[in-house]
């Protein structure tokens, strides 16, 4: 059985099969194999006790749809559950020129117009999220195509804001 | 003695107030917007009144609401927590003037103090030393003369602010307009008034705050020093006591200022004195006064040995404050580390979401304040403050040792922390040695989130879908129709 986790933008393959004893799995990530025994699966609080290679271990998973959180030593990742025969990571990508909300929270400000030319580094709309006011600024030297929020308006996470587009011929491709 | 209280705010500190009343054997009156209708505040309380909406500005900052639910549930006195409405004079005026108790200073010494501008004139008179600046300043070229008196950075306050809202530095001339018109509309959204004062912003200092307590009799001690310095964004996230910068010599001179500043306003109850200090010359300014209960409060309690949040109604009901500032002193060392559901990898941002996890770390000298449970949604209507970490150990260095443990034990999923970044901040040689300032975070640390999940995280998540997510699913289906099934309560495994 084989399972793809991604975070960070890198992809990690595990591959799980039982080992020869019958009570313990082998676990395969990269060039590192190791024998792991389930000593305790407390299903209710998402808590693993395992035995990893000799060593025990406490894991905390908890999962929401796609979206894994392990704790294990004092730390946490949030990994991506993804399809095993999918190599790398690809989550949502804005479309070229989107920028979209980073968190949700509600428009305070709109800066400027459809059409205006506007240049790298402009705050075009000011987000307000828990007391804080977080800037929208244009990535590139372009012009505003189109602005999909009012003032007042509560958006969500992702939600588009506003399109820039280069003002040479050609599509962009940026992250906020 | 009061017999019920009403708790004008939410989240830790309005369970904090909670505890403290039933202690005492006060009946407690929980508050709560549509957005916090299942919130711990508001089962921990022996009651409850529904405000408004989530917005704070139509619920916990709705002056008229509260206290109309204060008399319809014959609370005798408000308390106000820290934040919304807790260093706003005309609630406190109009708590008294409904024959309610506020529980704190007068609507007078909250006027005093609460407005920047005219706590730093009366500091000045007072012979109490402040830092170089300019208040009551109107239009954009007022503050851009002053600014050129004062040179560039300064720094821009919200004159009736705190917690770092409405604040900005500005380090060239050309950006103080839109810095300006900034920290305005925060201003005005953070606390209903738009006035700002403008300073001379000390690059390495320290953020030193002296904690005061008078009772209505006029005696006014001070309960030592908080070292606040580590901050992200001008917002505390791990304070101390003692301080590692502080000899007696300036223990005692800082403590009298504070004294002295507290008695200048006729103060009771709780406040905080904040001081600028430089260590370069182990001077130390007036920088604002806090006229109510810190978030950070506990570390002062740990190593006083006082219960602040029981004495401030004790203050409030009319009580004399018992202890003169010679049989006060400080024991052992306390940390507090504030667990905001923030990302520190991406700026800051706050994390919103449902607890899918969440576990306290529980052992000798650790003390949890928190407002959350599993379960519970962290919303973006109100700050992402989750909890604070408190231990308490014989010294400076056991008690890092001490927190860095109970950082690792702290488990929280469904949102981002910034466990991790504190755990970095604690271990770093500049923490150790007490170089730390209150810029530190934004100039010299270089943080970097660990890269890649480690083998045994990976390990796990690959037998948690095998052993858990997976059979769970199928008994999820199989009792679909059934409402009750425990598989349908929030644990961390449902899809």
């Amino acid at each position: 059985m084989k399972l793809s986790f991604g975070c960070n933008s890198q992809s990690f393959l595990v591959d799980l099969s039982p080992a020869p004893s019958g009570k313990s799995h082998r676990v395969t990530l990269g060039d590192k194999t190791v024998e792991v025994e389930i000593l305790r699966a407390d299903t209710e609080q998402g808590k693993l006790e395992l035995l990893i290679d000799g060593k025990r271990v406490l894991a905390y998973i908890s999962s929401d749809s796609a979206k894994r959180w392990v704790t294990v030593n004092g730390q946490t990742f949030v990994l991506t559950k993804q399809a095993a025969s999918r190599r790398s990571g690809s989550g949502h990508h804005p479309t070229a020129g989107e920028l979209t909300a980073p968190m949700p929270g509600q428009i305070r400000a709109v800066n400027v117009s459809e059409g205006e030319t506007v240049t790298k580094g402009q705050t075009l709309i000011i987000l307000e999220a828990m007391k804080m006011e977080i800037r929208i600024q244009s990535p590139i030297d372009g012009r505003v195509s189109s602005i999909s929020v009012k003032v007042g308006q509560t958006v969500e996470r992702e939600q588009t804001l506003i399109m820039v587009e280069r003002l040479t011929i050609g599509p962009v491709t940026f992250d906020i | 003695m009061f017999s019920k209280i009403l708790i004008a705010n939410r989240g830790e500190i309005a369970v904090r107030i909670i505890r403290a009343c039933r202690e005492l054997g006060i009946k407690t009156v929980a508050v709560y917007s549509d957005a916090d209708k299942n919130a711990l505040h508001v089962q921990y309380a022996d009651e409850a009144v529904h405000i408004g909406a989530a917005s704070p500005r139509e619920s916990y900052l709705n002056a008229d609401v509260l206290i109309r639910a204060a008399l319809s549930s014959q609370a005798d006195a408000i308390h106000p927590g820290y934040g919304f409405l807790s260093e706003n004079a005309s609630f406190a005026a109009a708590v008294e003037s409904a024959n309610l108790t506020f529980i704190g200073p007068s609507a007078d010494s909250i006027r005093a103090m609460g407005d920047k501008a005219e706590a730093k004139i009366r500091m000045k008179k007072a012979g109490v030393p402040t830092v170089p600046g300019a208040e009551g300043l109107e239009s954009v070229s007022e503050f851009e003369k002053a600014a050129d008196e004062i040179g560039y950075p300064i720094l821009v306050k919200a004159s009736a602010g705190g917690g770092g809202k409405g604040m900005r530095i500005v380090w060239e001339a050309a950006n103080l307009p839109e810095e300006i018109q900034a920290a305005r509309r925060e201003a005005l959204h953070a606390f209903g008034d738009d006035r700002l004062l403008i300073e001379k912003y000390i690059p390495d200092a320290h953020h030193i705050e002296f904690q005061i307590f008078g009772d209505k009799h006029g005696h006014i001690v001070h309960l030592f020093e908080r070292e606040c310095s580590v901050q992200r964004r001008h917002q505390k996230i791990i304070e101390e006591t003692p301080s590692p910068l502080l000899t007696p010599e300036l223990r005692t001179q800082m403590g009298e200022s504070a004294v002295k500043a507290a008695r200048a306003v006729n103060y009771f109850n709780a406040g905080t004195i904040e001081f600028i200090f430089d260590p370069a010359s182990s001077t130390f300014y007036f920088l604002e006064m806090n006229t109510r209960l810190q978030v950070e409060h506990p570390i002062t309690e740990l190593t006083t040995g006082l219960d602040l949040v029981q004495w401030q109604i004790r203050i409030a009901a009319g009580e004399h404050f018992p202890y003169r500032q010679e049989q006060l002193t400080q024991r052992g060392h306390v940390i507090e580390c504030r667990v905001y559901a923030e990302d520190p990898a991406n700026g800051f941002l706050p994390s919103t979401g449902r607890l899918l996890q969440y576990i306290e770390p529980r052992g000798p000298g650790i003390r949890v304040d928190s407002g959350f449970r599993a379960g519970d949604e962290v919303t973006h209507f109100y700050d992402p403050l989750l909890a604070k970490l408190i231990v308490h150990a014989e010294n400076r260095q056991t008690a890092i040792q001490k927190m860095r443990t109970a950082l690792r034990e702290f488990v929280v999923h469904g949102v981002v922390t910034n466990m991790d970044f504190m755990q970095a901040v604690l271990s770093h040689p500049d923490f150790a040695n007490g170089k730390v300032s209150t810029r530190w975070v934004e100039n010299t640390f270089d943080w970097k989130p660990t890269a890649a999940p480690s083998f045994e995280s990976l390990v796990a998540a690959a037998l948690a879908d095998f052993t858990i997510v997976n059979r769970q699913s199928k008994i999820e289906n199989r009792n679909e129709h059934d409402p009750y099934s425990p598989w349908k309560n929030p644990s961390g495994f449902r899809n």
